[in-house]
């Protein structure tokens, strides 16, 4: 190698997801020599999240988000479908205030490489780091087939899979019921259809919730989000609980079928059924936050942020990922910044960074919502109330001459949904208590 | 040993889709690729190096864009890349694009130094004409061997190049400068390097050339250099195929049903008669 090119860095980050690319930003603004490395060809092409991602923790690195990130819509409505077979019952909310947008996670990564980039941070794509080199307790760089690189400091930002951490001892091998699996199709229904059959103004958006048997028993539900002229339909699917019902033979259909069986749902299908569908793809994420964070967030010369840090809330009805990435690249980068500035990335100083993320919404959040997971992972939850509801409903509008009372109907719909009512309050409490 | 190898960007096909009506590639968000089959050219011309030392450097007539397609062959391990990009190269036939190619290649010769080998690859995915290595060396005057799988500098400073046909390998020793091309999946690539990567992004080592540093005239570059002409574009009508499911509690028939049916078709039965027993 010529001697131009140097083997040293301040920062290595590893991987060009938001939570990599907002520290490397932060970072090479700082004035700190960075060095990103990703593994897929450019930033975010390893990406497959397509929804919604709230805009404020964005701005404290990201001020002018608003004006230039690739946003697509902002949400302005919400959306719930309970879903039994072909009864489907929807709730609504228009919003007041617009605090989410919409947008692939694919655009969003590599424009905030591009900004860290712009800032000075090199980005070199194409390349897998095998392994994070330790010497006497303490992080000393990156190893990527017969390459080198040192580092202060790196930054695991290597997602959902950390087989670096793993391969450190940091994190656990990931158990089948920590994580879920989320499949995406992308369906070319342009613009004008789109807000037609949508109801949307332009700019406007719909973040839409499916919970039922669209998941055929497996706990998660389906989502479908509105993008500038595409929208994103898929399912969050339980790896574990999908894992035995498929070797049970509970599950009858491939995941891809499940989806397929979604797209061309009676009642949904009436949006886009016409339109091409133009990706297909599939990607892990994480079920319970808590769970899934290592035992330490740092060690001297490493700090570990985004997915890989278990910084992802999962209540069902909401997903938030992206923002709380961005924010932990924040409070590691501004973490980084003062280590460096005065003994070095030492073990105390890097305390510092998990310390932030306990006292951050994010920590609040997920130890509110703990076991959120564990509720919702309740059939009850995903297939017998929606059943329920619909069926309650059907009761109450499909009759040609009498209709029963609502109690008559509420009392034979829990009963025809095999829905204990006892066991429900009981559970209904321990939900709303944890959302 | 100067070794250029010639790359080609191009949609990866895989992705393209027609559209039925015009007859065109729908090329808008398909990604484009290096050409697949150059690979085994560029891991020639870097065992070249290996071996004998000096310098890779990777030619391509390409938009802007292409930038990238270089950017991950140096980071294999190329050591300069040259991008030939002008407007009016746009539309080029394969005749217009040898010509640029061969000239970037004289003025490489002239002013970065000596090219011993231009290696190419057998052909690109979105033409398939397998023109370019035999149309440079014949503007170049430089002797060409293709279906070419490995090549070593012998005694008097030839190059033995071996090649694979059907029957036979063969070996021949050419003078150089020579023109190489490679046989499809003649040598696996060697992967991506992240020091190679980091070189490529920090000394930038890629250089443009447009229709005036090569002193072309543009009469012979892009479309107007382009005397092909696709006359017409056809569709291979779609074949109904018949789906029919046997299901026997035998293995055994199973095998027997199926080969009934194959036998059945005139074609195919002389074709398995030809391929199982030798019979014509």
């Amino acid at each position: 190698m010529s001697s131009q090119t140097p083997t040293k860095f301040d920062v290595v980050v590893v991987g060009a997801g938001p939570a990599g690319a907002s520290a490397a930003y932060l970072l090479a603004k700082a004035g700190y020599k960075v060095l990103i490395v990703e593994r897929g060809r450019g930033a975010g092409t390893k990406e497959l999240f397509g929804g919604k991602i709230y805009a404020e923790p964005l701005r404290t690195v990201w001020p002018d988000l608003d004006k230039e990130a690739p946003i697509h819509r902002w949400v302005t409505r919400e959306r719930i479908s309970f879903v039994k077979g072909e009864r489907v019952t929807t709730v609504e909310f228009k919003l007041g205030r617009k605090v989410a947008f919409t947008t692939y996670l694919t655009e969003m990564a590599k424009w905030m490489t591009n900004k860290a980039v712009e800032s000075g941070a090199i980005l070199v794509d194409e390349v897998r780091v095998d392994e994070i080199i330790v010497e006497n307790g303490r992080v000393k760089g990156i190893r990527s087939g017969p390459d080198t690189i040192e580092a202060d400091v790196v930054v695991d930002a290597e997602g959902v899979n950390r087989i670096l951490l793993e391969k450190l001892g940091l994190a656990e091998k990931i158990k089948p019921d920590q994580v879920a699996l989320g499949v995406k199709e992308v369906i070319n229904i342009g613009k004008k259809a789109m807000n037609e059959r949508l109801l949307l103004d332009e700019g406007e958006g719909l973040a839409w919730f499916m919970v039922g048997d669209v998941t055929a028993g497996i706990p998660g539900g389906g989502f479908m989000y509105t993008m500038k002229d595409t929208i994103a339909l898929g399912l969050v699917l339980h790896i574990g609980k999908a894992y035995e019902a498929a070797k049970t033979g509970e599950l009858k259909h491939t995941v891809p079928m499940l989806l397929e069986k979604l797209r061309t749902h009676p009642f949904f299908s009436k949006i886009w059924g016409d339109a091409d569908v133009l990706e297909y793809g599939a990607h892990m994420t994480i079920e319970g936050g808590l769970r899934y964070m290592p035992k330490k967030l740092y060690m001297p010369g490493l700090v570990v942020v985004g997915d890989a840090a278990g910084l992802l809330l999962n209540t069902g009805y909401t997903i938030r990922g992206v923002d709380y990435a961005v924010y932990s690249g924040k409070l590691a980068a501004e973490t980084i910044i003062e280590a460096l500035e005065s003994d070095g990335p030492t073990e105390e100083n890097l305390r510092k960074y998990e310390e932030r993320v306990r006292e951050s919404f994010m920590f609040r959040e997920l130890v509110k919502h703990r076991g959120i997971e564990k509720v919702m992972e309740d059939p009850m939850f995903f297939t017998k109330l929606p059943a329920m509801l619909n069926i309650l409903l059907a009761k109450l509008y499909e009759q040609d001459y009498e209709e029963p009372t609502v109690l008559e109907a509420l009392l034979d719909s829990v009963k025809e949904s095999d829905v204990s009512l006892s066991k429900f309050m009981l559970k209904l409490f321990s939900v709303v208590s944890k959302l | 040993m100067r070794i250029v190898v010639g790359i080609k960007w191009v949609p990866n096909t895989q992705a393209v889709r027609f559209d039925p009506k015009t007859g065109t590639l729908i090329r808008a968000g398909v990604p484009s690729i290096v050409n697949p089959h150059d690979f085994p050219a560029i891991e020639l011309a870097l065992r070249l190096k290996d071996m004998y030392g000096g310098e890779v450097i990777a030619v391509t007539m390409a938009p802007p864009s292409a930038t990238q397609g270089l950017e991950h062959v140096l980071g294999m391990g190329v050591d300069k890349g040259i991008l030939l990009t002008d407007r009016k190269f746009a539309g080029a036939d394969t005749l217009a694009t040898s010509y640029v190619i061969a000239k970037g290649i004289e003025k490489i010769s002239k002013e970065i130094g000596p090219v011993d080998v231009a290696i190419f690859g057998h052909e690109t995915i979105d033409s398939s004409t397998a023109h370019i290595g035999a149309q440079v060396a014949s503007w170049l005057g430089w002797p060409y061997v293709y279906y070419a799988r490995d090549a070593k500098l012998v005694e008097d400073g030839k190059l033995r190049v071996t090649r694979q046909t059907e029957k036979a390998v063969e070996e021949y020793e050419v003078n150089l400068p020579a023109v190489v091309a490679t046989a499809i999946k003649a040598l696996k690539p060697r992967p991506v390097r992240l020091s190679y990567k980091l070189r490529a992004k920090i000394e930038k080592p890629i250089i443009a050339w447009n229709i005036e540093d090569l002193g072309l005239d543009p009469r012979c570059t892009g479309l107007k250099g382009s005397p092909t002409v696709v006359a017409n574009i056809t569709w291979m009508p779609e074949v109904p195929r018949k789906k029919i499911v046997y299901t026997p509690k035998d293995p055994r028939d199973a095998a027997r049903w199926i080969l009934k049916q194959l036998f059945s078709d005139e074609s195919v039965a002389g074709f398995l008669k030809k391929a199982l027993w030798g019979e014509e």
